[in-house]
């Protein structure tokens, strides 16, 4: 199993990585176009992907990826199971404070509601945390993308005093006890 | 001008939209420069009928002549409607060499000899395409104007597209069509849409298509997207792969556009976990229908960001590649 492993390359000098991986390779294009135009000090790598495993033949060229988000479209049940078999060619040291997930169209009416609990209780039971975003209009892909590049500075190590584990305790989701009985009535 | 006529002009105008109704009349023949300016084509469609209907009495207009315009109209719009595709088979020796003067005569002698009342128009557009008229009546009634059926065939090739036909008089266009194109008989395409120029375009494989290669390169973008150096696709290599298998199948570029392709099942059921079905002699009967406003869009699209498996499963490369919508799938093969 060829496992994406988070500490195994050297770290590049002010250099922050992201990967985002999104089954459908919609929304990542223009969330990278907007992340690379917003961070004008730290020099960010975006790439881009539809699941794991990644390809052996970039290999060598890979550099060190801090970051690993999932983006998971509530209207598609597929989003959702691709990105739950991408989680296992992930190395477990990942889950410190490198992984977050992200969905779009959660206040989407059409959507059923246990799909987001779900996803929820994922990201709960890998204490990540879960960004909603907002993909259908500029300001919402300028907000997502300034939320990932708050988080990934950290995780990239760029933040005096605050590292990706640390972080991670403090926005991880939770799910509470009773969500299995909640209805909006 | 009777009863009958004043109905057929009516209904006519009242079917050509406003804003092409200017031109329309432009190019019928029987509507002279001057009349043409006086018409005031500000006015509401009621009180143009009126001055229409007027000036056909007086020109003493009969039925043939406002048919004219109705086949102008369509030849203008061919998209409405529903039109099938037939295709001639066993073609004799001189079948190549057919040309216009000769068909139009052994169409209409062969059609007017097989029922009696039918009023024939022929002619032939600026691409090439004859366009039949044909308007039905029995052995006792005049021909309806009302449902007249269309007929466009390309002269040298084996296709015929038809609109408005009844299965009364199916045999009868057949046999006319057979004869007069020197064939031996005319089979059903299984091709069916609301655009002529679609289903044409399909069978007659005039769109975009694209071949495999033994090195494939990845197709050119008409406006390549300046590449920003700091993203970069891991999986580049995959969806070039998928585009390029998606555009085997379906073509590249503008695709004709097909509404519907149906497939009826008379497979036996498999499913090992419903016992009641499965096992049974008699195949199970089923209709699977995908319907789009542009079906082979969709279809390309699904393939190249990966929603359908790749290489592409021939149930649904059949649709281009023997330009059919409408397959009968038994458990012998398609």
């Amino acid at each position: 199993m060829s496992l994406l492993k988070p500490f195994s390359k050297l770290p590049g000098l002010n250099t922050a990585n992201i990967l985002l991986v999104e089954n459908e390779e919609q929304f990542q294009q223009k969330l990278a176009d907007t992340v690379v135009l917003q961070e004008k000090n730290v020099n960010v790598n975006v790439r881009l992907a539809r699941s794991l495993p990644l390809p052996m033949e970039n290999e060598e060229s890979r550099p060190r990826i801090d970051l690993v988000v999932f983006i998971i479209h509530l209207t598609s049940e597929l989003s959702f199971q691709s990105a739950e078999t991408s989680l296992k060619y992930l190395d477990p040291g990942y889950f410190q404070g490198k992984v977050c997930f992200l969905v779009t169209s959660a206040r989407n009416v059409s959507v059923p509601p246990e799909r987001l609990v779900s996803v929820r209780k994922l990201a709960a039971s890998l204490h990540c945390p879960l960004l909603c975003a907002e993909d259908q209009t500029t300001e919402g892909v300028t907000t997502a993308a300034h939320r990932l590049l708050a988080i990934l500075k950290v995780a990239a190590g760029l933040v005096p005093m605050a590292t990706g584990l640390y972080l991670s305790t403090l926005t991880r989701c939770t799910v509470p006890s009773d969500i299995d009985q909640q209805n909006f009535e | 001008m009777d009863d009958s006529t004043n109905r057929i002009l009516q209904r006519l105008i009242r079917r050509i939209p406003s804003q092409m109704f200017q031109t329309m009349l432009g190019k019928w023949a029987h509507l002279s420069r001057e009349d043409l300016h006086s018409l005031d084509f500000t006015q509401p469609k009621w009180v143009l009928t009126e001055h229409l209907l007027a000036h056909c009495e007086e020109k003493g207009l009969t039925v043939k002549h406002i048919t004219e315009l109705e086949m102008i109209y369509i030849i203008e719009n061919p998209n409405q409607g529903m039109w099938h595709g037939f295709q001639l088979l066993d073609a004799e020796e001189d079948a190549p060499s057919i040309e216009l003067t000769q068909f139009k005569e052994q169409f209409k002698a062969n059609l007017t000899e097989l029922i009696r009342h039918v009023s024939i128009k022929i002619k032939k557009h600026t691409d090439e395409a004859i366009w039949i008229r044909v308007a039905w009546g029995d052995n006792f009634t005049k021909p309806n104007h009302l449902k007249p059926t269309y007929v466009v065939h390309h002269l040298q090739t084996p296709y015929v597209f038809v609109t408005g036909l009844t299965s009364k008089h199916k045999p009868l266009l057949n046999q006319a069509l057979v004869l007069a194109t020197r064939y031996g008989s005319m089979k059903d395409a299984h091709l069916s849409g609301r655009n002529l120029t679609a289903i044409r375009d399909l069978l007659m494989r005039q769109y975009q298509q694209v071949f495999p290669t033994k090195h494939p390169k990845p197709l050119q973008e008409k406006n390549p997207v300046p590449r920003n150096p700091n993203i970069e696709k891991e999986q580049a290599e995959n969806t070039e792969n998928r585009l390029q298998m998606a555009c085997e199948a379906f073509g590249d570029g503008t695709l004709p556009q097909l509404q519907k392709a149906v497939y009826k099942l008379e497979t036996k059921f498999r499913d090992n976990s419903n016992k009641t079905l499965t096992g049974r002699e008699e195949p199970f009967r089923g209709v699977v229908e995908f319907a789009s406003t542009n079906l082979l869009e969709s279809l390309r699209h699904c393939v190249s960001s990966g929603m359908a498996s790749t290489p592409v499963t021939p149930l649904l490369s059949s649709i281009t590649q023997k330009g059919r919508n409408y397959f009968v799938i038994t458990d012998k093969g398609v």
